[in-house]
């Protein structure tokens, strides 16, 4: 807001203060949302490192399992195998909601199996693709556990750098602009006054 | 709710080994895109699956919405996220490099 738009009267300084008084509090609120989030963060790095690790580790082995499944019992064998697993693993989504960020909560149930319950025959397969199946499994439960915490996180991140674009708008632009206009206007109305006092005063002294 | 999985044909098969009967092998990037789609249309998946690599191979727009959306929860594996990685996020949110 330039300062030539502005009117300098007693209704306007009004408003500014009052909308003065809205921004800091909001200042203020922001400021308490931003450490909120950021101390949630911290409490969810952690875990994010660690699942991001295990993902990994575990991704490479299964990759290792299914390159060697394909050698050792050939793509159509490995294929065969793998159309015909019976059960589907299945998860419960939730979402939980921190400080006005929407995260999700997965609960997993039965991605883990038996040999005999993965639905494809034991006496036409062998070891490696138990194996190999048992490592995806792995993999699997490293994925669910890694896409809570990791979309947690990201969306922590997104509504930290958000919170803090309008902290820092409130704090550097918002308010130092209003109470700019603020002292303006006070200063325009004590010279406003002034003005009036000094002519009346000449007046007086004329008539006298 | 069940796992989607989508990428190449050998990214796929040891998901379809460990159990998902949702998986799309996508070989270009019109179908990748296309699947993509149909997966998020699906209210039975919770999880989508990528692999990293395919994740750069589409558009912004679609990544962006991925990267945002909760149900379903998007996660990508092996090789680069794809898009802005964690540790540039966290540069990016807190101003300091947390993520060794």
């Amino acid at each position: 807001m330039a300062l030539r738009d502005i009117k300098p009267t007693r209704s306007e300084l009004i408003n500014i203060k009052r909308r003065i008084k809205l921004s800091e509090r909001g200042y203020n609120i922001l400021k308490m949302k931003r450490d909120g989030l950021i101390l949630e963060f911290f409490k969810v790095l952690q875990q994010a490192k660690d699942s991001r690790g295990a993902l990994l580790e575990r991704y490479e082995r299964a990759m290792e399992m299914i390159a060697l499944a394909e050698t050792v019992e050939g793509a159509i064998g490995v294929k065969a195998a793998a159309f015909s697993t019976a059960d589907a693993p299945a998860i419960s989504l939730k979402s939980k909601n921190i400080m006005g960020v929407v995260v999700p909560e997965i609960d997993a149930s039965s991605v883990r199996k038996g040999v005999l319950d993965r639905g494809y025959g034991m006496l036409g397969t062998s070891a490696v693709i138990d194996e190999t199946a048992e490592a995806f499994e792995d993999l699997l439960e490293a994925i669910i556990e890694a896409a809570e915490i990791e979309t947690t996180m990201k969306r922590l991140l997104d509504e930290i750098e958000s919170t803090k674009r309008r902290v820092n708008a409130l704090e550097f632009k918002v308010i130092p602009e209003l109470s700019e206009a603020r002292d303006f206007i006070k200063m325009r109305l004590d010279e406003m006054e002034r003005e009036e006092l000094f002519r009346l005063k000449k007046i007086k002294a004329r008539s006298t | 709710m069940e796992i989607a999985v989508v990428g190449t044909g050998e990214f796929i098969l040891g998901f379809r080994l460990a159990g998902v009967r949702k998986t799309y092998a996508a070989e270009t990037d019109e179908r990748l895109v296309e699947h993509i789609n149909q997966v998020l249309d699906d209210k039975d998946v919770g999880i989508l699956v990528l692999k990293g690599s395919d994740m750069e191979r589409i558009p912004l727009r679609l990544r962006t919405s991925l990267e945002n959306s909760v149900k379903p929860t998007v996660i990508a594996i092996g090789g680069d996220e794809g898009g802005l990685s964690m540790r540039e996020r966290i540069k990016r949110s807190v101003g300091v490099d947390l993520w060794k």
